[in-house]
């Protein structure tokens, strides 16, 4: 079981990472700290979810999800347009590090004759799938709130 | 044309295809438009304008896309105006003008050191130890000034994300052995996060969901190459700090 300190050391590593790229994605200095809220929301979700044994899709899904819904509740009240906030917030989340190590494990395929080929591109190709279904489960996430809740809304 | 440069910038700020297409349809009506067909693509945009029974199309080029959440969000409201008759066309155009020229960015050095901070706690959260994390924020946001100085220099975005990568990779390694951490692997491939296209992998995956398969295609495509490139860069840096084999 996770401990309260690991969850509070993911979700503060997830609110400064959103925070970060807050900046590069030249937000407002005013919706800064909703970035690194929502950061942190998506991580504690992500966590408690592969703590209570859900696959990276699946708890990546729960957190875009609850990150989407809760901008799109926000959003008129914050003044925020959509496709910021929850974009920022589930930023942390895209697995960067599995899709290198799927090339990388290619490249290694490729280059020379490795010694178990077989096991380096199931692990590969198992790496490349996980990042697609992840960011498949993650944009599904954040678009369902806006594609369930479809108004007619000012811009 | 003045609703094509609405959607032409918004498309350059990083939004989705539903944004660009709702903006310029507002755009277009709010100026007398009475039918309005529009096809959104990665690197063009088209139009074709009905008032009454006559019809007009065109076609406007999209230049680099970034991401620029302010400007976006100006462009958005400033849209609302025109949809609503409060802006005439050339109101519309000097205020668009404005927003491009007077909208605020963070500075530089501002933006390299809280990408650095980002890609440290992503360190974290992929395992990095601490002795690894601080060469992780000194290398992206070397990393990023890097980006900032190719780009002003009109170097392929591919490439410099190659040579970004090595780059950032490379100094976080060695920084990370020199100082005794025990993940100077992951370390190297954290302090490269800045470059992975999160925004646009998630406006693909978007735009496939709202109906325009193909932009989200041609963005997803985009994505998969960028990763290469910066993969690419990775290993440069691995293999120089031999912790790769050609």
């Amino acid at each position: 079981m996770i401990s309260g300190a690991q969850l509070a050391h993911h979700s503060i590593c997830g609110g400064v990472a959103a925070l970060g790229f807050g900046v590069l994605f030249n937000i407002g200095p005013r919706l800064l700290p909703w970035c690194a809220v929502s950061g942190a929301l998506a991580l504690a979700i992500r966590t408690t979810g592969l703590q209570l044994g859900w696959s990276l899709e699946a708890a990546s899904f729960a957190a875009a999800l609850a990150v989407g819904g809760a901008v799109r509740v926000a959003e008129h009240r914050l003044g925020v347009s959509r496709n910021s906030l929850d974009v920022a917030g589930c930023i942390p989340m895209i697995p960067g590090g599995f899709a290198a190590k799927a090339i990388l494990g290619l490249f290694a395929l490729s280059a020379s004759p490795a010694a178990t080929p077989d096991q380096v591109l199931i692990q590969s190709v198992a790496g490349a799938l996980r990042v697609m279904f992840t960011i498949g489960a993650m944009g599904t996430g954040l678009a369902l709130p806006s594609l369930l809740l479809r108004v007619r809304r000012p811009l | 044309m003045l609703a094509m440069e609405f959607g032409r910038l918004l498309m350059e700020c990083g939004a989705s295809g539903e944004i660009v297409d709702g903006v310029i349809g507002a755009a277009a009506r709010g100026l007398g438009a009475d039918r309005v067909d529009l096809r959104v693509g990665y690197a063009s945009l088209e139009i074709t304008i009905g008032i009454g029974g006559e019809g007009i199309t065109r076609m406007r080029k999209v230049g680099a896309i970034g991401v620029n959440h302010r400007l976006d969000h100006e462009i958005r409201r400033l849209g609302g105006h025109v949809q609503s008759g409060t802006l005439g066309a050339g109101a519309a155009r000097a205020e668009l003008e404005r927003l491009v020229r007077t909208t605020p960015r963070y500075p530089g050095w501002a933006v390299d050191l809280a990408v650095g901070v980002a890609c440290a706690a992503f360190g974290r959260l992929l395992g990095v130890d601490w002795p690894g994390a601080g060469p992780v924020f000194a290398a992206a946001a070397l990393g990023q000034a890097g980006r900032r100085s190719l780009a002003a220099h009109r170097v392929n975005v591919f490439i410099a994300a190659t040579l970004v990568a090595f780059g950032a990779s490379a100094v976080s390694g060695v920084c990370a052995r020199w100082l005794g951490s025990h993940t100077v692997a992951v370390a190297m491939s954290a302090a490269v996060l800045l470059l992975v296209p999160g925004v646009p992998s998630l406006n693909a995956q978007n735009d496939i969901l709202a109906g325009r398969p193909t932009l989200g295609s041609a963005r997803a495509v985009w994505v998969a190459v960028m990763l290469i490139f910066v993969t690419v860069g990775v290993w440069l840096g691995q293999f120089l700090l031999g912790e790769a084999h050609p």
